[in-house]
């Protein structure tokens, strides 16, 4: 019991640090060594060499990550229930989701280009906002989830394949690609991804990488 | 002659790719997240330029075959990436056809212009600094998504666009092309290692002049 309390207690620190001698932070960028030093909230330590960040402290970072991402898994139901675009023309009504701009694809003979559309506007957030809410809600009670070092990796790897906003922008495209020959109008899916976007980033932005896997690993502990 | 500063590679010691902890990388695997530990990313050069070069390959056809195919009343239309810009340019929507010409025709040249670059200063045959080069590189890595804009268009054409037999819209050979040069250039990008950029710069430190007399700038 005393151990469970601890556990919790020391997940409230801003930063909390695992254990073992002196740590040691390389610069992902030009690899200058430097000793690991605790930063406050809202700080950050950059390579006093090239100069780019090489950890920061954000303040209430898991609880911030996770109630972004739950938000953007929220919008994102919402968003595939609704339609992104109406079009209406030659007495017919059309409505684009994202299942069916990727459905259509695959149906019209690029089957890849479907896939694509699936995996980087579909299976990405999800993989995204999702495991940051697997990984950072248990954190919050200093618990590491079962599998939890493999949804973090994972994440990351996912991270640069998330183009929500990209697609936003092709809807406006389309939509003005559109109106030349019908009567077009964003519907609530587009609305809802729009706020899909503005999450992912608050969730992304809300914790550093080397602070996640330091709680990981003080929980783990 | 760096300086005073380190780097963990002259002391054996690797940055995580995943995690980022420093580990010795005679462990092999990071003890903390259990990926591969490398002092540099291998054969990082020689993945960017291949994959680069399929890149470029790509670029053509993908300028040169239709993106989409427009029946349009029994009359089919073969439409490429730039006569879509040009329509948008002649119908005075300006803001969208300079949209369209840097996401799909200028991101992805300079994406392979800087990937040259950058690969061209890691090898040392050219030696420009590397504050300078760090900012192309995240330039390069932040842009490269929004290229993918065009094949997000013709899926949502080919979804929204079937007025049964008025007009329908197919995607055209050009879009897979195209999807390849984006997804190959990212793919790319993430492939090249910066830390080369550095090590370049403290190996012509430390044998000044004899490698290269260039006069100091």
């Amino acid at each position: 019991m005393i151990k469970g309390f601890s556990r919790t207690w020391r997940a409230m620190l801003p930063w909390p640090r695992p254990r073992g001698g002196t740590r040691y932070s390389a610069c992902h960028f030009c690899d200058t060594l430097h000793e690991f030093a605790p930063l406050e909230e809202d700080m950050a330590a950059r390579c006093t060499r090239c100069g780019a960040v090489i950890y920061q402290n954000r303040p209430a970072s898991l609880a911030r990550a996770t109630a972004f991402s739950l938000a953007a898994l929220l919008l994102m139901a919402l968003g595939h229930v609704f339609p992104f675009l109406t079009m209406d023309a030659a007495a017919m009504r059309r409505e684009l989701t994202l299942a069916g701009a990727a459905t259509a694809l695959i149906d019209e003979n690029a089957p890849i280009l479907g896939l694509s559309v699936i995996l980087f506007t579909m299976v990405t957030p999800v993989v995204l906002a999702g495991g940051m809410i697997y990984v950072c809600l248990p954190l919050m009670f200093g618990r590491a989830a079962p599998g939890a070092e493999f949804t973090a990796k994972w994440m990351s790897r996912s991270e640069p394949w998330n183009m929500v906003e990209v697609f936003l922008l092709g809807v406006i495209v389309s939509l003005l690609k559109l109106a030349k020959v019908a009567e077009v109008g964003f519907g609530i899916g587009f609305w809802s991804f729009a706020g899909v976007m503005l999450c992912m980033a608050g969730a992304v932005a809300g914790i550093d990488r080397d602070e996640l896997w330091d709680r990981l690993e003080v929980a783990r502990s | 002659m760096s300086g005073h500063f380190v780097k963990a590679a002259d002391r054996g010691l690797a940055a995580c790719h995943s995690c980022g902890k420093v580990s010795p990388v005679k462990l092999e695997d990071c003890p903390r997240c259990g990926s591969r530990l490398h002092l540099r990313k291998p054969a990082s050069i020689e993945g960017t330029v291949a994959l680069m070069l399929a890149a470029a390959a790509l670029y053509i056809p993908s300028h040169i075959l239709p993106v989409l195919r427009t029946t349009e009343l029994g009359v089919v239309i073969d439409n490429t990436i730039v006569g879509g810009m040009l329509t948008f340019w002649q119908s005075g929507a300006y803001p969208i056809a300079l949209v369209i010409f840097a996401a799909s025709i200028l991101i992805p040249l300079l994406k392979i212009a800087a990937l040259s670059w950058l690969c061209l200063a890691a090898t040392g045959k050219m030696h420009p600094s590397p504050e300078k080069l760090g900012r192309v590189y995240w330039i390069t890595e932040l842009l490269g998504r929004w290229s993918m804009i065009d094949i997000f268009v013709v899926g949502i054409l080919v979804s929204v666009l079937q007025l049964g037999n008025y007009v329908t819209v197919k995607p055209g050979p050009g879009a897979l092309a195209f999807a390849g040069v984006v997804v190959l250039t990212m793919l790319a990008a993430m492939r090249f290692e910066p830390r080369l950029l550095w090590d370049r710069l403290d190996e012509d430190a430390e044998a000044p002049a004899t490698t290269h007399e260039s006069s100091p700038s």
